[in-house]
């Protein structure tokens, strides 16, 4: 089981210690930790075991911040990475983001938090509507009662009742005026474009995300239109898995709040909506580079936040690009990124420019891949229906309910 | 307040952003000792505490240590506020170990903080307590957890769970009984929420107690998908574990077709479905025996603990030990079913770590063709979290490996994103190579073309690396392999020809070291690519790659036609740049000279030589010792050989002038290279368990455990149990924590046989040597038939009255408040059925007592003299504190003995007379109780004489072994005298009614229940079997009772029997004992109840009053521990 976890700041400081069990761990272990990661750069960074001389690391790197669990025993990897990935989430969540100020300046909270979460090592509460009963968020009121009165305290003085109920994940006791469920679809799609300009692959990953603040303890289901197209889905704790065997039914008791319903994945996606086009022809030292980006199949609603992103390879020595339509902007770390947003209707945006190649580099060997992002808002590309959703049984006030669709780009590559 | 502000304030940005800090602790965490902590601390107010507190928090989280402010954080432990108790509790579980002295002193307020109505404040407490870490400690964190583990709230059971491997890690070996009677327990709690906190308990505490899963599994299972999510992934790996230990392997999953298809040495043996799903490998990859051996490997490795493994390594015979038949069990096993079915669900989980639990027990588990299912679900997790997708593909590889037919078809999601991290890159080339078909490998080439021009030149030389494994599985596709290599080569040499480009060199070498694996398939075939990269030469200039050319050159110098003509020239080149070579290169050359001599025909052989000493010249010159000494060795080979060949040129014949320094060097230098179709697997890595730590970092991490041995779990051990288990049921529902659904639980243990009363029934010596007594029949009084009167109202039948309030679905006040209970209970106990009950008097049951006789002195070790010790329910005429002992001395020598005296060591140290007896009376009495009130001196002992003193001594209520000294004819023997606590009391004669009233007084934390199973009574009823004069009740009252009056000096209060219950169930009966605690006398009360069949082992249920804790709770653990001993041990 895990024995300690650390919080390092950007700069390998130690932010925060949690001692998990009686077997003490010094913090010189984030020292070796951090020297590894200095002198084996990223790679290591990226590795989320790493068996040091005295311990066996977790490490999940989130905005900055590296999240680090020690263990001296066999345990189940994953459970050690998962739950770092979920008290970042947590985190994020309390504190409205994530980087070394908000950690600093909320460590009581961030330690009663992590108290909360995982006792002698094992998780115990990860539940983010129950860990908000119990430890109350940060905001804005509050700041202002503290500063007003000088004391407040979030920690709650009950144990949140959903603890001892059935449904562990919802409040026993949520009471609204308005009753409302709102279901999100949101949609990333994955493509890889060879080089040659050939669809290789194109997935969506989709996540039913649902907002209900309803009253009382409902009973919702919820059905497609076409489940069949889903690849392979994963839920949520709160669904139950019979009805889905049998007919392809959700049917839950929601947590209180946002929460992720589902996850799917619908493969072998035939098209996608936009083309990017890159050429890239270099002789005598230099690359002339060439990108069109253009709607391929209209996908009825419009598409916006459009960006054509790539890292100049090691030999280019400078780049002088230029852009017909919206702004380009080349980082000090060879980061280029040409925002384009919203694709006018007349006329097919393009990025020109050359790149100065390293002396004596007659040509370019090597070429960068392009990752695109777009968004488009009201439609979920996967084809994706939500035919109903009900509460079970019928309840004495009304209550709305609302659906939207979003897909965006997830790791949409194109090769040149 | 903004103690910064001052100070910080110049610059608009700072403020704008401390405007965001107002409310915050941000000036705690940057200046946490610009105020004074240690007055704050004692401040009166609570907001100023915290304030402390946080400041504390603020420099432990900083890596300060802040211990010395401990005893007066430990103050603060009583406060009310849940806060202040909180940021205590942070503080104290961070320091407890360092200052356990002063962590004593919280102890008192966790005690009453587990008495809070507010469960969070209980569950703190419990956390807290068990946190700290004291072995001092242990006894009372035990009884903590023990009644939070009857909570009546899921939190503060859970919490109880957790404290468990706390508790473990202290290694209190005599506590280990009763932690893990509280995991089996939980794990029968009818909270799914607790369940998984107590299988994590499991794992840590006992992973291989499976006797304690036995009756539990298929609730177990059932409720598996309901747990929480950590604890689904620890109980999925109980449940698989168990399940090969009860059942063994499935004879339907691939792991058994592996192992036979191996066994059967030429894989014939397939059966028909597997066939098919086989075909598609068999093609592919030529050999699947080298796979299977591997998958066969990579199970192996899941049963082999790494001492085995290491045995079987460095054994000759290398070979697997074969399972045998009884190892297997078949899918259709009902509980390899019933998991199966629970696992499968689990695989939609969000978690990730769950996923791959799950998709563990299908890939051991599951028939070849469910295997299948675990395949979308491990390809959909990869696209979670950075972090885990690698561990989980590190897995997928694994799998892979045993079995590429079940990814085959899903190539595509291991097509590499640029984002994908180098690690993550790697892997998937690497299953990318492992499951390319035939049909899908254009695809995978053609994605393999495009990674070559990825910027990172690392990957590129992978994927180059790639390609050439792809070439070698699949034949077909060699030729368009190397001819893609080959184009590569030539374009690389293109580009880096000015400059060398940092890892371009990587790439190139990859390619030719790709090419030559390619070659190596079938060399006749590439004479051409041969030539080609020999002319190539002249532009390659990374010595790796330069070095393996001329190896090639020199390994293939007699293929074909054309290769021997060109070789003199190209020797010359060899020679001629020599000089300028990098070292790995001039090895090569020597070596490519040497072998070109050895297999070349004797016109060439003169220009030859001398390209050879120009060589060797130029080599024994070198800078670099290694080539000096290659040199040397080429040297002194091939003179002789040159010489012998030159001076006998007339002779054709070579073998008749082949000289042993020819021979030398054909061994040396002409070992022909065999054609290997697959490249070896590094068949020699260890393989661990799907989903572990170990499989990650490649090496079993301490506590790794392999899968228990199949079928390791004895039949007949479990049905036994399982007998037992029978009997026991009833009373474990009351036991558990909520209420145990009563259906699933009679439902289970129908399904097994009761074999448990013919196998117990096996020694034929009796226990107590009082068959001569049995015509004695015990007087019967039935007392009071109709139970339901006024006046016992209530506690009529204490089994259910007694449990009832331990029950945590009553209501929270029944549990913390005695008097309320009360009422409640009544009322709802005159509501039930009545159960009337006959109350018995054992008459004459003294007279059957036998006390138990231990050994202090062994003949052996005393020179002839025996001693035997019994402790004696008498009282003592000084002091009630004494205790008093028969001794029996006996000389078992030849010889008198003379002198024996048997006094106190420490006593001894002070005088030396010969006369201490009276001296050591003396001397102690004046102090307030002796510590030994010694025996009269035995004069002498004739052989064979036995004589019998009694002697008192004062254990100070302590449980350790007084030392004494025995003097003898002279000599001195140290003895020791192990106290037993079941005679720290003395018998406590009171009626019924003053019991239960005593008893009522002696609630909540004065009372404990421990259960055991009981075996004694079985003897008896065996003996006279066909006399139906006896009655099976009366047998196992007296048995019981014997029992307890052998080993513990209590006095028996009453016998309850039930009456309308059938004779075969002695359910109900209950038996009271009382008894009075020597130093104190304080009233210790106990309370037997029995639960289950008559002929069965019983199971029982002892319950302590005491109001003295500690001694009630060690009483009850001798009690419990004496009723279960086997009677045959008891001398």
């Amino acid at each position: 089981m895990l024995q300690c976890i650390f919080l390092l700041s950007d700069s390998g400081e130690v932010m925060l210690e949690k001692q998990l069990t009686g077997h003490r761990v010094d913090r010189s272990i984030c020292d070796w930790f951090w020297e590894q990661a200095v002198s084996q750069g990223d790679s290591f960074k990226q590795l989320p075991v790493v068996a040091s001389p005295t311990h066996y690391l977790f490490q999940v790197f989130r905005e900055g911040i590296t999240f680090l669990a020690c263990t001296q025993v066999e345990m189940p990897p994953l459970m050690g990475i998962e739950f770092l990935c979920r008290v970042a989430d947590v985190l994020n969540d309390y504190l409205g983001g994530l980087n070394e100020d908000l950690i600093k300046d909320n460590f009581v909270i961030v330690y009663e938090l992590l108290d909360e979460m995982i006792d002698n090592g094992f998780p115990l509460t990860t539940e983010p509507n129950i860990l908000q009963e119990m430890i109350a968020p940060p905001n804005i009121v509050s700041k202002m009662l503290s500063v007003v009165t000088g004391n407040s305290s979030n920690v709650s003085d009950v144990l949140p009742g959903a603890t001892a109920s059935r449904v562990p994940w919802r409040t026993a006791d949520a009471k609204y005026a308005n009753n409302e469920v709102y279901v999100d679809l949101v949609e990333e799609m994955d493509a890889i474009i060879s080089r040659d300009g050939v669809l290789v692959k194109c997935e969506i990953n989709g996540e039913v995300q649902v907002n209900s603040h309803i009253t009382g303890i409902p009973d919702l289901t919820l059905s497609f239109a076409n489940p069949s197209i889903l690849d392979d889905v994963r839920f949520h704790r709160c669904v139950r898995f019979r009805p889905w065997e049998s007919h392809q039914v959700l049917s839950f008791v929601p947590p209180d709040g946002q929460f992720k319903l589902m996850s799917y994945r619908v493969r072998k996606l035939k098209s996608t909506p936009i083309y990017v086009k890159p050429q890239l022809t270099s002789d005598g030292g230099t690359c002339r580079v060439n990108v069109m980006v253009g709607i391929r199949n209209d996908p009825g609603k419009t598409i916006d936040s459009v960006t054509v992103q790539f890292i100049l390879p090691p030999c280019v020595l400078s780049a002088d690009l230029t852009s017909n339509h919206g702004t380009v902007n080349i980082f000090s770390d060879k980061t280029c990124t040409w925002s384009i947003g919203r694709i006018p209707k007349d006329k097919a945006p393009s990025m020109t420019g050359t790149l100065v190649l390293e002396n004596g580099l007659e040509r370019l060997h090597v070429f960068p891949t392009f990752r695109v992002g777009f968004r488009i808002m009201g439609v979920a590309l996967s084809g994706l229906q939500i035919e109903k959703l009900d509460l079970l049984k019928s309840v004495p006030y009304r209550f709305y309910k609302g659906f939207r669709a979003l897909t965006q780009a997830g790791e949409f590559e194109v090769r040149s | 307040m903004f103690p910064q502000f001052g100070a910080t304030a110049e610059s608009l940005s700072k403020a704008s952003t401390l405007v965001f800090r107002i409310g915050t602790d941000a000036h705690l965490y940057d200046d946490p000792e610009d105020v004074n902590i240690a007055p704050l601390l004692d401040s009166k107010f609570d907001s100023e505490k915290c304030e402390a507190l946080k400041r504390l928090l603020a420099l432990i989280a900083q890596g300060f240590d802040v211990a010395n402010f401990f005893p007066q954080v430990v103050k603060n432990v009583a406060s009310q506020s849940l806060e202040v108790k909180k940021l205590v509790y942070l503080y104290l579980l961070h320091y407890a170990e360092k200052r356990p002295n002063e962590a004593l002193l919280s102890i008192n307020c966790f005690q009453k903080d587990l008495g809070d109505p507010n469960p969070l404040v209980r569950a703190w407490a419990l956390r807290a307590m068990a946190g700290i870490r004291l072995h001092a400690i242990a006894p009372l964190v035990l009884v903590a957890v023990r009644k939070c583990a009857r909570d009546p709230s899921i939190y503060v059971r859970k919490c109880a769970a957790n404290a468990l491997p706390k508790l473990h890690d202290l290694r209190l070996e005599e506590h280990t009984s009763a932690i893990e009677e509280i995991v089996g327990l939980l794990l029968n709690d009818n909270s799914p929420e607790v369940v998984g906190a107590a299988a994590s308990a499991f794992a840590t505490v006992c992973p291989d107690n499976f006797l304690l899963l036995g009756r539990k599994f298929r609730r177990l299972c059932e409720v598996l998908p309901d747990v929480e999510e950590w604890g689904q992934i620890i109980l999925i790996g109980i449940l698989l574990r168990y399940v090969i230990a009860r059942h063994g392997l499935v004879k339907e999953s691939i792991m058994f077709s592996l192992c036979q298809e191996k066994d059967w040495s030429s894989g014939k043996t397939v059966s028909e479905d597997d066939e098919q799903d086989f075909t598609v490998k068999e093609g592919a990859y030529g050999s699947g025996g080298t796979l299977s051996e591997l998958a066969n490997m990579i199970f192996h490795c899941y049963i082999e603990r790494p001492d085995e493994y290491l045995s079987r390594s460095s054994s000759p015979n290398k070979g697997f030990p074969k399972l045998e038949a009884s190892q297997f069990s078949s899918s259709s096993n009902d509980d390899v079913k019933i998991l199966l079915q629970c696992t499968s669900p689990l695989l939609w989980s969000n978690n990730s770590a769950v996923v791959l639990a799950a998709a563990g027990v299908h890939w051991i588990m599951a028939s070849q063709d469910n295997v299948k299912k675990i395949v979308k679900p491990l390809l959909f997790v990869l696209r979670s979290s950075y972090a885990s997708r690698f561990v989980v593909l590190c897995n997928i590889q694994v799998f892979a490996k045993a079995m590429p037919s079940l990814f085959v078809a899903h190539y595509e999601d291991f097509f590499i994103h640029s984002s994908d991290s180098y690690q993550i890159k790697a892997l998937k080339l690497e299953m990318l190579s492992a499951i390319a078909t035939e049909s899908s490998v254009p695809f995978i080439l053609k994605e393999f073309q495009d990674y070559i021009k990825d910027p990172d030149r690392r990957f590129a030389a992978d994927t180059v690396a790639a390609i050439g494994l792809c070439a070698q599985r699949i034949p077909k596709m060699a030729n368009a392999c190397l001819e893609w290599l080959l184009t590569l080569i030539k374009h690389e040499l293109v580009c880096s020809g000015t400059q060398s480009v940092v890892g371009e060199d990587g790439v190139l070498l990859q390619a030719i070291t790709s090419i030559k694996s390619i070659i190596k398939l079938d060399p006749p075939s590439y004479e051409k690519v041969i030539i080609l990269l020999v002319r190539s030469l002249d532009t390659i200039k990374v010595p790796a790659a330069r070095a393996m050319i001329i190896w090639m050159m020199g390994e293939y110098c007699s293929l074909g036609e054309i290769i021997p003509r060109l070789l003199s020239t190209v020797l010359k080149y060899l020679a001629w740049c020599f000089a300028s070579e990098a070292l790995e290169t001039k090895l090569q050359i020597l070596n490519a000279i040497a072998k070109v001599i050895l297999c070349t025909k004797k016109d060439d052989i003169g220009s030859l030589q001398r390209v050879l000493s120009y060589a060797v010249e130029l080599a024994e010159n070198d800078l670099n010792y290694d080539i000096r000494d290659r040199s040397h060795f080429v040297k002194k080979l091939f003179s002789r050989n040159l010489e012998s060949q030159q001076n006998e040129e007339e002779e054709n014949d070579k073998s008749q002038n082949r000289d042993l320094s020819y021979v030398l060097a054909q061994c040396i230098f002409g070992g022909q290279t065999k054609t290997v179709t697959v490249p070896s697997e590094p068949i020699n890595s260890r393989f661990y368990l799907p989903g572990s730590l170990s499989q990650i970092v490649f090496h079993a991490a301490p506590g790794y455990e392999p899968l228990p041995k199949p079928s390791s779990l004895p039949y007949n051990e479990l049905d036994q149990y399982d007998g037992a288990a029978s009997g026991e049921f009833n009373e474990d529902d009351p036991d558990a924590s909520g209420s145990l659904d009563e259906e699933s639980a009679s439902d289970y243990s129908s399904e097994h046989s009761y074999t448990g009363s013919s196998d117990v029934s096996h020694s034929d010596e009796t226990v107590s040597g009082h068959q001569d007594n049995h015509n004695t029949d015990p007087l019967i009084q039935i007392s009071d038939t109709a139970n339901g009167g006024k006046n016992q109202n209530g506690v009529s039948h204490p089994d259910t009255a007694d449990f009832g309030d331990l029950l945590s679905t009553r209501a929270l006040e029944s549990w913390l408040d005695e008097p309320p209970a009360l009422s409640t209970e009544s009322t709802m106990e005159q509501g039930r059925a009545r159960r009337s009950s006959a109350r018995i008097t054992i008459g004459n049951i003294r007279s059957r007592v036998k006390t138990k006789c231990y050994m202090l002195l062994d003949p052996a070790n005393g020179n002839g003299l025996k001693v035997n010790y019994s402790f004696s329910s008498e009282a003592s005429s000084i002091t009630p504190q004494l205790i008093c002992l028969d001794l029996f001395f006996e000389n078992c020598s030849l010889e008198s003995l003379s002198d024996i005296v048997l006094i106190d060591e420490d006593s001894s140290k002070g005088s030396d007379s010969a006369n201490q007896t009276s001296l050591s009376v003396e001397s102690t009495s004046n102090t307030d109780i002796p510590t030994l009130v010694s025996m009269e001196e035995i004069s002498s002992l004739e052989p064979g004489q036995t004589e019998k003193r009694t002697l008192q001594v004062h254990f100070h209520h302590h449980l350790l072994p007084r030392k004494l000294a025995l003097f003898c004819s002279g000599k001195k023997f140290p003895v020791k005298l192990r106290p037993d606590i079941g005679y720290f009391v003395k018998p406590l004669p009171i009626s019924v009614e003053d019991f239960r009233d005593k008893e009522s007084h002696l609630r909540g934390m004065f009372e404990y229940v421990r259960s055991c199973t009981f075996t004694d009574h079985i003897e008896e009823l065996n003996k006279d079997n066909n006399s139906l004069t006896k009655d099976n009740f009366l047998v196992i009252c007296e048995s019981i009772a014997v029992k307890m009056l052998s080993n513990a000096n209590v006095s028996l209060v009453s016998v309850d029997m039930p009456v309308t219950t059938n004779l075969d169930d002695a359910s109900g009966l209950c038996l009271r004992f009382s008894g009075e605690i020597l130093s104190n006398s304080m009233p210790c009360l106990l309370t037997v109840t029995v639960e289950g069949k008559c002929s069965d082992p019983l199971s029982i249920s002892v319950k302590v009053n005491c109001e003295e804790t500690v001694f009630g709770l060690n009483f009850l653990n001798r009690v419990v521990n004496f009723l279960a001993e086997q009677c045959h041990t008891q001398s």
